[in-house]
């Protein structure tokens, strides 16, 4: 039997990593997410202990104690004193969660400042954003992301306000930064959920929400709305293309001279329509 | 010890007067004899899992392969807006109500309930509510999400009168359950046998008692909700229109609180169940009659409190978001006790192996699996990651197929004798049991490896690409073979309903008064109320019955007469009751 239990536990050991690629969330790649998967692998082990110990003992009371020629059963019943013995455990796997939930969810919340590879972006000093904990010292990047069916739209900080450049579906950011997403709709409710960059935060019309993240490596990350939204509901996804600071500056001043193109197109149309609308009636 | 006097009556006379004959099906929809409700509740149920099977394979063959476009996406989305509802209210709750409205009047000594009146139009409104659901079908059904959450189920967003649809049928079977716990409450409270003292009622009894309190709660919480969406819809409301100042989180919160008090009801209908079938094929009696009571009350105070675990990704305050984590990582001391409670009644015991034991003992490995899953996504952290994916779902699932459907059908095998004198067959009984428990876990499986990468619920299709393929392959696989299961179980019963073996009034020697009555009882189901001494009053009878024969030369006749002796077990198992004239339980 225990030499069973230490081959199952060597087993284990061994096939852990390929276990976890199957059983866990994809990677996380922000500080918020790597404390979700702590939380997640301690959560499931401890439910898959329970589990494997109640079908330990209900497999052995079966087999144990089936009906058989010659047995007859033993009337007994229990007083109070016999559940001090589950009790214990039990209460104790109790508050151990419970404490822990509380430790993981607000590490879970402490934005993380801004790194060397990172951007030092000018944003306004925020205290305090919903539940989330922003050290004076995190610079971070605020970005409002507006959640419509089946599409999201992601506005940059910077410029006056009517003035802000935009994207649809894929937000650009720098690596090593912390980035601010206020979440609002414009519609229905929607949920915002990137995996491998933190939990899942409602988008609800009429309300702000917010939560972070601080990516630690450039690269894409995929994600999708997880709140039913009506027909496009399964195709609304959402990617975030994490870039260098100066791809992002990049980014931004091509966007912002698009804008800038863009205006100036209106602009020389404006004069051209009024001298050919001149004479209209 | 001298024998309890079993001759002990109620001083009321029961009188019967002949009925005119009306035909069958008339007398059946209208009579107001909680038997005959609870039959029809069953039936009811029944015909509703049909439906949900028929969902659920209509939704896990359009998520068989990555983009599938079997279906259209609104049509999906049609049979996913009514596929919970169906599950759950109209399936789930009104197959427990039925087996609660049957059995928990035979169990406490009651030779009726308190208004069999409101029983029956509890039955009528559930109906009428489950085709004004399927009804709309004909037309355009609600495309409004399982819940209906607005403000998608809002006008402007849902502007059909599929939604309307939606919300009245559920209205109308809720206030059919309210009207049903009402009865139930007032039954039990006033109507138990001498000496049937609450620390003596039977656990199944006790679980109609606390899910009775549950649909009066919870459903009346849904009722208001309902209410208030349909004046938003239809009236020009704005009590969740967030440009109006209203708040769309508001129905959130009362459609969870009233989703957790269905959840808290399945599990403690089945926990019911186990609590009385476990004893009776064990043949000892439950390792703690109190302990069971209180916990499965500790399961119906905390589930619905713990309502707001299921919005952890909602803006609410931190403490309420700390308080009801918890709530729900406390239930596992009341479940944990439980099932502890339920392995100390098997250990020491002589478990007969049929069919009712083995669906009870399946109920409780899938709702440990099931409850344990919870258990993990009740952290906050994890809630945000495992949340609205179908990893919960899966474990949703496991309590509630295991809760209602092999909790449900291990009640139907076990009290199918009593409702038909017949029993329900055992061989097929098995084998649909080995497919349903084998699909759920399959089903299980699969869901829970596409939600741990981030599949929500409720998608009409998913992407290739992304490492779903083959989980959602797994899941569509396991739903299908637990369908089969589920409609072999069906067609067994219908089988059995006319055709099973024959069976006495009192097949598995079980300690509780409903096995008192005849198979199946009459009208007033008890000619003699007998007087209750202990949480077991069968077994007492049993035994005294047994010592005045063992020490009356010759037993007298009259008292014989009085008694409907209980017969002796089609297949007595073991030798300890070889000698036992009487049949039922020995003293070891």
């Amino acid at each position: 039997m225990l030499a069973l239990a230490l081959a199952a536990g060597a087993l284990a050991l061994v096939a852990a990593p390929a276990a976890a690629s199957v059983l866990g969330p994809r990677a996380g790649h922000s500080s918020n997410a790597d404390d979700i998967r702590t939380a997640y692998w301690v959560a499931i082990i401890v439910a898959a202990v329970l589990v494997v110990v109640v079908h330990a003992f209900l497999i052995a009371a079966l087999v144990r104690f089936r009906a058989r020629r010659g047995r007859s059963p033993q009337r007994f019943t229990a007083g109070a004193r016999a559940f001090v013995r589950p009790v214990v455990p039990l209460v104790a796997v109790v508050v151990g969660l419970f404490i822990f939930g509380i430790v993981m969810m607000s590490n879970a919340r402490d934005v993380q400042a801004t790194g060397p590879d990172g951007l030092n972006a000018d944003a306004d000093l925020l205290a305090q954003v919903n539940d989330l904990s922003i050290p004076p010292t995190a610079r971070p990047l605020n970005i409002n992301v507006i959640g419509q069916r089946w599409l999201w739209r992601f506005e940059y900080p910077g410029g006056r306000p009517g003035d802000r450049i935009f994207s649809y579906s894929t937000l650009t950011v720098p690596v090593d930064t912390p980035i601010l997403l206020h979440l609002t709709s414009s519609d229905v409710t929607h949920r915002w959920f990137i995996p491998a960059l933190g939990g899942q935060v409602d988008v609800i019309p009429g309300q702000d929400t917010a939560t972070w993240f601080n990516a630690d490596r450039v690269g894409t990350y995929s994600g999708q709305s997880m709140s039913f939204s009506g027909s496009g509901f399964a195709a609304m996804r959402g990617w975030v293309h994490v870039v260098t600071p100066q791809e992002y500056q990049q980014f931004i001043a091509r966007k912002r001279a698009g804008l800038a193109r863009a205006q100036k197109d209106v602009v020389k149309a404006l004069g051209e329509s009024s001298t050919t609308t001149a004479g209209a009636p | 010890m001298s024998p309890p006097p079993v001759t002990t009556a109620r001083p009321e006379l029961v009188t019967e007067e002949r009925p005119r004959r009306r035909q069958a099906w008339i007398e059946r929809a209208t009579s107001a004899d909680h038997k005959s409700i609870g039959t029809l509740y069953i039936g009811a149920a029944l015909a509703f899992l049909v439906a949900a099977v028929a969902q659920l394979v209509v939704m896990r063959t359009q998520l068989i392969v990555p983009e599938n476009t079997l279906t259209d996406p609104e049509i999906f989305n049609r049979i996913l807006s009514t596929f919970a509802v169906t599950g759950v209210v109209l399936f789930a709750i009104p197959l427990a109500l039925g087996v609660f409205s049957y059995i928990s009047p035979l169990q406490v000594g009651a030779r009726g309930v308190a208004f069999p009146r409101l029983n029956l139009l509890s039955f009528w409104l559930f109906v009428s509510g489950g085709f004004t659901i399927f009804g709309s079908y004909l037309w355009r059904p609600t495309e409004a999400g399982f819940a209906a959450f607005p403000p998608l189920s809002e006008s402007i967003y849902s502007n059909t009168h599929g939604v309307d649809a939606w919300i009245v049928g559920t209205f109308l079977a809720l206030l059919g359950f309210v009207c049903f716990g009402v009865n139930m409450v007032v039954t039990l409270r006033n109507m138990r046998a001498p000496g049937m003292a609450w620390r003596r009622v039977p656990l199944f009894t006790w679980a109609a008692n606390l899910c009775s309190y549950l649909v009066i709660v919870c459903g009346s919480v849904m009722l208001a909700a309902l209410t208030m969406l349909f004046i938003d819809r239809n009236f020009g409301g704005v009590f969740f229109d967030p440009g109006y100042a209203g708040a769309p989180i508001l129905y959130e919160h009362l459609a969870w609180f009233f989703f957790s008090g269905a959840f808290a009801f399945i599990v403690i209908f089945a926990a019911g169940v186990i609590s009385d079938v476990l004893p009776a094929f064990a043949r000892k009696p439950l390792f703690s009659h109190r302990a069971a009571l209180g916990c499965m009350l500790a399961i119906a105070i905390l589930g619905p409190l713990s309502w707001m675990r299921n919005m952890y990704t909602a803006p609410i305050p931190t403490a309420f978001m700390v308080a009801a984590m918890f709530l729900a990582i406390a239930l596992t001391i009341p479940i944990g006790l439980l099932i502890y409670n339920w392995i100390a009644t098997v250990w020491g015991g002589a478990l007969r192996p049929r069919a009712a034991a083995l669906y009870a003992i399946a109920a409780i490995s899938a709702m440990t699996v099931g409850l344990a899953g919870d258990l993990a996504w009740s952290l906050i952290p994890v809630g945000w990651q495992i949340e609205h994916t179908t990893a919960a779902q899966a474990a949703t699932t496991c309590v509630i197929v295991g809760g209602a459907v092999l909790g449900g059908f291990a009640a139907l095998h076990y009290w199918f004798p009593k409702i038909t004198g017949r029993m329900l067959g055992e061989g097929l009984g098995k084998a649909a049991l080995a497919a349903i428990l084998v699909g759920l876990y399959v089903f299980a499986a699969g869901s829970f490896l596409a939600g741990v990468k981030g599949q929500p619920t409720d998608v009409y299709k998913f992407f290739s690409g992304e490492g779903l393929d083959g989980p959602n392959l797994m899941a569509s696989i396991g739903a299908f073979v637990m369908a089969v299961g589920a409609l072999l179980q069906l067609g067994n019963a219908a089988h059995s309903w006319g055709r099973g073996v024959a069976v006495g009034h009192d097949p598995w020697g079980a300690s509780s008064l409903e096995w008192f009555a005849s198979s199946p009882p009459p009208v007033h189901n008890f000619d003699v109320v007998p007087d209750v001494r202990s949480a077991e009053p069968l077994y007492d009878i049993r035994r005294a019955i047994r010592d005045r024969s063992d020490s009356w030369q010759p037993p007298a006749p009259a008292a014989r007469q009085e008694t409907p002796a209980p017969e002796p077990e089609p297949e007595p198992v073991g030798g300890g009751d070889s000698g036992d004239a009487q049949g039922g339980t020995p003293v070891a």
